[in-house]
C-alpha cells in the first residue's frame, strides 16, 4: 500500500523536476531568501553593534557629568536603545515600526523614537524582504504553482481513471501527491532550518525558540500543502484549481492581513498622544508641584514626615525634605504616567486579540503570532522593552533624588542663587541598563496556542483531504 | 518474438473471462442496461456496437468496477469488480478511447511507471518488447508522448496491456480518429492478443473493424442486448448486412 | 451617407452588445468585476471614516487645549515673569487631512498628525512619536492605494489570462481567426474589459471625492494615475496572452510578473535604500542636543547670552540677567541648543530625502512603487508631508 503511494510521489518529484515553473520558482525562492537571511542577519548584527556603541557613548556621557545638583542630573537624564533579539535577523516582526531610542528624564515619560517607519519613503509599506516573508508570502503561492495541477491534471488528462482501473486507489494517489508536495516544502523550507541552527549553535539565540519557529513554519507550509492537494481534488480542471488557489492567496495572505488590522483600528480606537499628554499634565498638575516643598499639595507628606522623624520643622529634619518631596512628587507621577501607558498597551493588546481572532478565518495571523512572539519581535516584547526602560528612568530618578535628600542640606538646597553641587563619582554608582527578553515561558504561553490553532487547521484540511479522495473514486464513471 | 513467454498471459480457469449474467444497470431511477448477458472466453474478441446512449460505455463502467449493477451478477476472470475492485483490476487492461498519458513521460517511463502502480516489475528488456510487441517504433521509445498522435499513444496503452500479461482487454472506442492503415495494423494487434488467449471486449462504431476482426458482435439498442452475430466462414462477417441491421436501428 | 453612419453607429453598438452578452455569460468575469467595485467601494469608504476620525480627533482637541491654555494662564497669573507662562504652555499643532488623504493613508497611520511642543528644545520634540499599534500598522492599510495597486492587477490577470486561450482550448480560435475583422475581436474584448475595471475603481473614488470635496486638479491627476496603472497591466497582459500559451501557463506567467513587480522587486529595493542611505543622524542629533543643552548650566551664563545676542541682535538691549535664575537664559541655551545641531539636523533631513528621491526614481522601473508615490504626494500623507509639517512646527513656534 504505502509502495504505491511514495511511487506515486517520487513520480510527481520527477514530474517537478521537469516543470520549469517548479524549478525556476524554487531556484528564485531559494536566492531570495538567501539574500533575505544574509542582508536580516547583517543589519542585525549592524544595529546590534550600533545599538551597543550608542548605548556605551550614553553611558559614559552619563557616567562623566561634572559635579552637579542630582535633580539637574535627572534632567540631563539617560537614553537606552533597545538592543535586537537575535531572532530579529529571522523574523524582525514590528522592529522597523518601533523606535529603537528612549530618552529619560525626571517627570517625564518619553516616546520610543527613530524608527525606520518614519525614517523611510512608502517603499517600506510594500513588505520587507525577510525571511519570515518570504515563507509566509511567498513560499505559499509557490506551493500553489507548484501543485494546483497534481490531481486536477490527472482528472483532466483521463490518467485518474487509467490509475483508478488498475487498482490505485484514490487515497493512494492523494497520499502520494501530498507526500510529493511535502517533500518539496521541506526543500523550500531547508534554508530557513540552517539559519535558525546556525543562530541558535552560535548561541546567539535559544534552541526553543528556534524549535518552536521551524515547527511554526513547517507546520504551515503543511497546511498549504494540504490547501493544494484539498482544492486540486476538488476542481475538474486544473484552471480551476489554479484561480481557486489564487484567489484564496489573496484573500488570506494579501488582503485580510490588512483588512483586519482596520477593522479592529475601528473597533478599538486608541487616544492621541496629544489628549493623553493634556489630561497626563493635568492630573500631573494636581498632583503639586515637587519642585516645590512648600507646595499645599505636600502638606500632608510634610505632617507625615515631621511625625516620623519626631520633630517640629522641616529646617530640623536630618535629611533634605525638599528631596523628599522629589522623591514622594515622582512615586505619584510615575503611578499617573504607567496607569496611562498601561491603558494605551492594554488597548493595543486587546486590539491584537481582536485580530488574532481571525486565525479562523485566515491562519496567516496565527502565524504571524508564532513567529513574531517566539522571534521576540511582537508588542509584547516593545511593551516590556518600554516597562523596563520605565523602571530603570524611576530607578535612576529616585536614584538622584536620594542623593538630593542625603547629600545637600534643606537650607542650602532651597537658598536662592546658591550652586549645590555633588560630586561627579556618585554618577557612576548607578547600574547599566540591561534588557531581560520575556521569558521563554511566557513566549511559549503565546506561541504554543498559536501553534495549536495551525495544527487544528492542518486537521481540519486533512480531513476534508481524506473526504474528497473517497468522493473522487466516485466522481468517476 | 524472442520473449513470446513473456507476452503470454496468465492461464485461466473459468469458461468465460469476461461475464454478465442478467446485470441491471442504473443511475438513480433511469435504468440504462436491461438483463444484459454478456459471456466472452480466452482467446474471443467480442465487439460491442451501439448508438451513443445504447449503454456501452455504461457495460465498460460495470466491468471496470465504477458501476456496481442493481441485480445480477459481473464476473471477471471469476471475480465481482463491484465488491473486488482491486483484485478484479488485476485481471484485466482498459485502454480508454483518448489514451490518457503522462506527458512529461517517454514512452518506456510511461509503462514502467503504471507497471508499477499495477504492482508488477519488470525489465527493461520485458517493455521494450512489450512496446515493440504493441507496434512502437524503437525511435520513440525513449521520447515524451506529449509529441505523439493518437495512434501512437494507442500502441503504448497496448503494450502496457501486453506487458500486464492480464486475461482480459477492454476496449473503448478503440479505432475512432485512426486512419484506415492504422486500424488494420491494430486489428493485427487484436488477433495477436487474440492468439494468446486474451478475452476481448471493445465498444465500438466502427463496424467495418468490428467485422474484420471480432469474433462475435453484438448489438446493443436502448439498453438490451438486441441481437448477436458469430463470424462464419472465410468471409466471417456478411457486412452489407450489418450494416442494414446497424444504419436501420440508428 | 447618413444611413451609412447610421448603419455603422448600429454596427458599432451591436459588438458592444454582444460582448457584453457573451462577458455576462461568464459569472466568472462578471464576480471579478462586481468585487473589485466592492472592494474599491469598501477602501474609499473606510478611507473615509478614518479622514473623518483624524479630523474629529483635530476638532476634539482644539477645545481640550484652549481648556489647557486657559488653566496653564490662570496657575501663573501672578507669576513673577512670563518665563512662567511660557514654559508651562504648549502649543498646538496639526497637520490636517488633505482632501485626497482619503484614498491613500500613508504615514498618517503611525507619523503624529496632531502634536503638543514646547517653546523650548524643539528638537528634542520633533521626532517624538503617536500612540500607534505597530503590529496593525505593519502588513498596511486597506485603503485605495492597496486596492489599485495590489489587487487590480490580480483582478486584471483574472479576466485576461484565458482570453484566447480560452477560445483556443475550446476550439473556437481558428473559426474567429478565419473572420474577417477576426483580429479585431480582442482589441474589442480587451478595451471592454479596460472600460470595466477603470469604471469599477472609479466610481467609488468620484463618490469619495464629491463626499470630501477633492480639487478637480488633484482627483484628475489621480484619474490619470488610475487610469495609466490600469492599462499597463492591461498592456502587459495583451503582451503575454498573444504569445499562445496555455491558460495555465499565462496565468502562471503574470502572476509572477506581479509578484516580482509588487512583492519583490520593490522590497529589494527598500533593502538596497536603507543600506545606501543610512540616517543615524537622528539618535546623534538627539545626543548632542542633550549635551549642548545641559552643557550650558556649565558655562558662564553671560557668555551664553553673549552668544545668543549674536544670532538675535534684537534682543541685545534687554535688560542684564539678575543674580538668581532667570527664565531669559534658560530659553537662550535652550535656542542655542537647537542651533548647535542644526548641521545634524540638516543632514538627518538629508538623508529621507535622499531616500525619498531613491524610491522615487525606482518609480521609472516599478510602475507599482511610481503609482504609489504620486498617490500619496497628491494625498499629501508621504514623507515629504511629514517633513512639512515638521517644518511648519518649527516656523509656527519660531514665532
Amino acid at each position: 500500500m504505502m509502495k504505491i503511494v511514495l511511487r506515486i510521489a517520487r513520480e510527481e518529484c520527477r514530474s517537478l523536476l521537469r516543470n520549469h515553473v517548479a524549478v525556476l520558482g524554487t531556484l528564485l525562492l531559494t536566492v531570495l531568501m538567501l539574500i533575505a537571511s544574509l542582508n536580516a542577519w547583517e543589519h542585525q548584527r549592524n544595529s546590534a553593534a550600533e545599538i551597543a556603541r550608542y548605548q556605551t557613548q550614553s553611558n559614559h556621557e552619563f557616567e562623566s557629568q561634572p559635579d552637579r545638583h542630582p535633580h539637574r542630573m535627572a534632567h540631563y537624564g539617560h537614553f537606552l536603545f533597545r538592543p535586537l533579539n537575535a531572532l530579529a535577523a529571522f523574523d524582525p516582526g514590528i522592529s522597523a515600526y518601533t523606535g529603537n531610542t528612549l530618552f529619560l528624564e525626571a517627570h517625564r515619560q518619553n516616546s520610543a523614537n527613530f524608527g525606520d517607519v518614519r525614517q523611510s519613503s512608502l517603499l517600506l509599506r510594500f513588505g520587507q524582504l525577510t525571511p519570515a516573508f518570504v515563507l509566509q508570502v511567498l513560499a505559499p503561492l509557490l506551493l500553489v504553482f507548484v501543485g494546483f495541477s497534481g490531481i486536477a491534471r490527472e482528472r483532466e488528462s483521463g490518467t485518474l481513471r487509467l490509475l483508478l482501473t488498475q487498482g490505485v486507489s484514490s487515497q493512494q494517489l492523494v497520499l502520494g501527491k501530498l507526500a510529493a508536495l511535502s517533500a518539496f516544502t521541506g526543500l523550500i523550507l531547508l534554508p530557513a532550518v540552517l539559519m535558525l541552527g546556525v543562530l541558535a549553535l552560535t548561541r546567539e539565540s535559544a534552541w526553543g525558540m528556534s524549535l518552536v519557529l521551524i515547527a511554526g513554519y513547517a507546520v504551515w507550509l503543511l497546511l498549504w500543502s494540504l490547501m493544494v492537494v484539498f482544492i486540486s481534488s476538488l476542481c475538474q480542471r486544473s484552471r480551476d484549481a489554479l484561480l481557486g488557489l489564487l484567489a484564496i492567496w489573496v484573500v488570506a495572505i494579501i488582503l485580510l492581513p490588512r483588512w483586519v488590522p482596520d477593522l479592529a483600528n475601528a473597533a478599538i480606537s486608541l487616544p492621541t498622544r496629544f489628549e493623553n499628554e493634556i489630561t497626563i499634565q493635568k492630573e500631573y498638575l494636581a498632583l503639586g508641584d515637587s519642585h516645590n516643598p512648600n507646595d499645599p499639595k505636600f502638606a500632608e507628606f510634610r505632617d507625615q514626615v515631621l511625625k516620623q522623624y519626631g520633630v517640629s520643622r522641616i529646617e530640623d529634619l536630618p535629611v533634605n525634605f525638599k528631596g523628599l518631596v522629589g522623591m514622594e512628587g515622582e512615586r505619584k507621577a510615575s503611578a499617573l504616567f504607567n496607569r496611562y501607558a498601561k491603558k494605551a498597551f492594554d488597548l493595543q493588546t486587546a486590539q491584537n486579540g481582536f485580530v488574532d481572532d481571525f486565525a479562523w478565518l485566515s491562519p496567516l495571523f496565527a502565524l504571524k503570532r508564532l513567529s513574531m512572539s517566539a522571534a521576540g519581535t511582537d508588542l509584547q516584547n516593545f511593551r516590556s522593552f518600554l516597562e523596563q526602560g520605565e523602571q530603570y528612568r524611576y530607578n535612576l530618578v529616585q536614584g538622584l533624588n536620594k542623593l538630593q535628600t542625603e547629600k545637600l542640606s534643606y537650607v542650602d538646597d532651597t537658598t536662592k542663587g546658591k550652586e549645590n553641587r555633588i560630586d561627579r563619582s556618585n554618577w557612576q554608582t548607578f547600574p547599566e541598563f540591561s534588557f531581560k527578553p520575556s521569558s521563554s515561558w511566557s513566549t511559549l504561553k503565546t506561541a504554543l496556542p498559536a501553534l495549536g490553532t495551525l495544527v487544528l487547521w492542518v486537521m481540519l484540511l486533512g480531513a476534508l483531504t481524506l473526504l474528497q479522495s473517497l468522493r473522487l473514486a466516485r466522481a468517476i464513471k | 518474438m524472442v520473449n513470446n513467454q513473456a507476452l503470454s498471459p496468465a492461464a485461466t480457469s473459468v469458461e468465460y473471462v469476461l461475464d454478465a449474467v442478467n446485470a441491471v444497470a442504473a443511475y438513480g431511477s433511469k435504468t440504462i442496461l436491461h438483463q444484459l448477458n454478456l459471456h466472452i472466453r480466452p482467446g474471443e474478441i467480442y465487439a460491442l456496437l451501439g448508438a451513443n446512449g445504447a449503454g456501452k460505455t455504461t457495460t465498460l463502467s460495470l466491468f471496470l468496477g465504477f458501476l456496481a449493477p442493481q441485480s445480477g451478477s459481473i464476473r471477471v476472470n471469476g471475480i465481482d469488480p463491484g465488491t473486488h475492485p482491486a483484485e478484479a483490476r488485476k485481471q484485466f487492461a482498459y485502454i480508454p478511447e483518448n489514451v490518457a498519458l503522462y506527458e512529461h513521460l517517454t514512452a518506456r517511463e510511461n509503462v514502467e511507471y503504471l507497471l508499477d502502480l499495477a504492482g508488477q516489475r519488470e525489465t527493461a528488456d520485458t517493455i521494450a518488447n512489450s512496446l515493440a510487441a504493441a507496434g512502437l517504433a524503437p525511435a520513440a521509445f525513449d521520447r515524451r508522448v506529449s509529441g505523439f498522435s493518437k495512434g501512437m499513444r494507442q500502441k503504448v496503452a497496448i503494450g502496457l496491456a501486453l506487458a500486464r500479461k492480464v486475461p482480459a482487454l477492454l476496449l473503448d472506442e478503440p479505432t475512432s480518429g485512426l486512419d484506415p492503415q492504422a486500424t488494420t495494423e491494430f486489428n493485427r494487434l487484436l488477433s495477436l492478443l487474440r492468439q494468446q488467449n486474451v478475452a476481448i471486449l471493445m465498444v465500438t462504431h466502427d463496424l467495418l473493424s468490428a467485422a474484420d476482426v471480432a469474433d462475435r458482435i453484438g448489438f446493443l439498442e436502448a439498453g438490451r442486448l438486441v441481437e448477436e452475430v458469430a463470424a462464419e466462414g472465410q468471409d466471417r462477417f456478411d457486412v452489407r448486412l450489418l450494416h442494414r441491421r446497424y444504419a436501420g436501428q440508428a | 451617407m447618413s444611413t451609412g453612419n447610421q448603419m455603422s453607429k448600429s454596427h458599432h453598438m451591436s459588438w458592444i452588445t454582444h460582448e457584453l452578452k457573451l462577458l455576462q455569460r461568464a459569472y466568472l468575469s462578471i464576480l471579478a468585476l462586481l468585487l473589485l467595485l466592492a472592494l474599491s467601494g469598501l477602501a474609499v469608504w473606510s478611507g473615509l471614516q478614518e479622514i473623518r476620525h483624524q479630523q474629529t480627533t483635530i476638532a476634539r482637541l482644539a477645545p481640550l487645549q484652549a481648556e489647557d491654555l486657559a488653566a496653564v494662564a490662570h496657575t501663573y497669573a501672578d507669576a513673577p515673569d512670563a518665563g512662567y507662562p511660557a514654559y508651562y504652555t504648549f502649543y498646538s499643532t496639526w497637520d490636517a487631512p488633505s482632501d485626497a488623504a482619503f484614498l491613500a493613508i500613508g504615514t498618517r497611520d503611525s507619523a503624529p498628525y496632531v502634536l503638543r511642543v514646547r517653546a523650548l528644545g524643539l528638537q528634542a520634540q520633533l521626532y517624538e512619536g503617536e500612540i500607534f499599534n505597530p503590529e496593525l500598522a505593519l502588513p498596511g492599510r486597506f485603503d485605495f492605494a492597496f486596492v489599485l495597486i495590489y489587487l487590480t492587477p490580480l483582478f486584471i490577470i483574472a479576466l485576461m489570462h484565458d482570453l484566447i486561450s480560452g477560445e483556443q482550448q475550446t476550439g473556437r480560435l481558428r473559426l474567429l481567426a478565419s473572420l474577417p475583422q477576426g483580429r479585431q475581436v480582442w482589441f474589442r474584448r480587451t478595451s471592454l474589459r479596460f472600460m470595466l475595471v477603470l469604471l469599477s475603481l472609479i466610481i467609488p473614488v468620484l463618490l469619495g471625492a464629491v463626499y470630501a470635496d477633492t480639487s478637480p486638479g488633484a482627483l484628475a491627476v489621480i484619474l490619470a494615475v488610475i487610469a495609466s496603472y490600469v492599462a499597463f497591466w492591461f498592456g502587459l497582459s495583451l503582451l503575454l496572452i498573444v504569445r499562445g500559451w496555455r491558460s495555465v501557463t499565462n496565468a502562471t506567467a503574470l502572476m509572477s510578473v506581479w509578484v516580482l513587480l509588487t512583492l519583490v522587486l520593490p522590497t529589494l529595493a527598500n533593502v538596497a535604500i536603507l543600506r545606501a542611505v543610512p540616517v543615524h543622524q537622528g539618535v546623534d542629533l538627539m545626543l548632542a542636543q542633550r549635551q549642548a543643552v545641559h552643557g550650558a548650566w556649565e558655562v558662564p551664563r553671560e557668555d551664553t547670552m553673549q552668544r545668543f545676542y549674536a544670532h538675535y541682535p534684537e534682543w541685545s538691549n534687554s535688560a542684564p540677567l539678575p543674580q538668581v535664575f532667570h527664565w531669559k537664559w534658560y530659553f537662550a541655551f535652550h535656542q542655542l541648543g537647537d542651533e548647535s545641531v542644526a548641521p545634524q539636523a540638516q543632514a538627518y533631513r538629508a538623508g529621507l530625502l535622499q531616500r525619498q528621491e531613491w524610491s522615487n526614481r525606482l518609480g521609472w522601473l516599478l510602475p507599482g512603487v511610481a503609482a504609489q508615490a504620486i498617490l500619496h504626494r497628491i494625498a499629501d500623507t508621504d514623507l515629504l508631508a511629514q517633513l512639512a509639517y515638521q517644518d511648519q512646527i518649527a516656523t509656527s513656534t519660531a514665532r
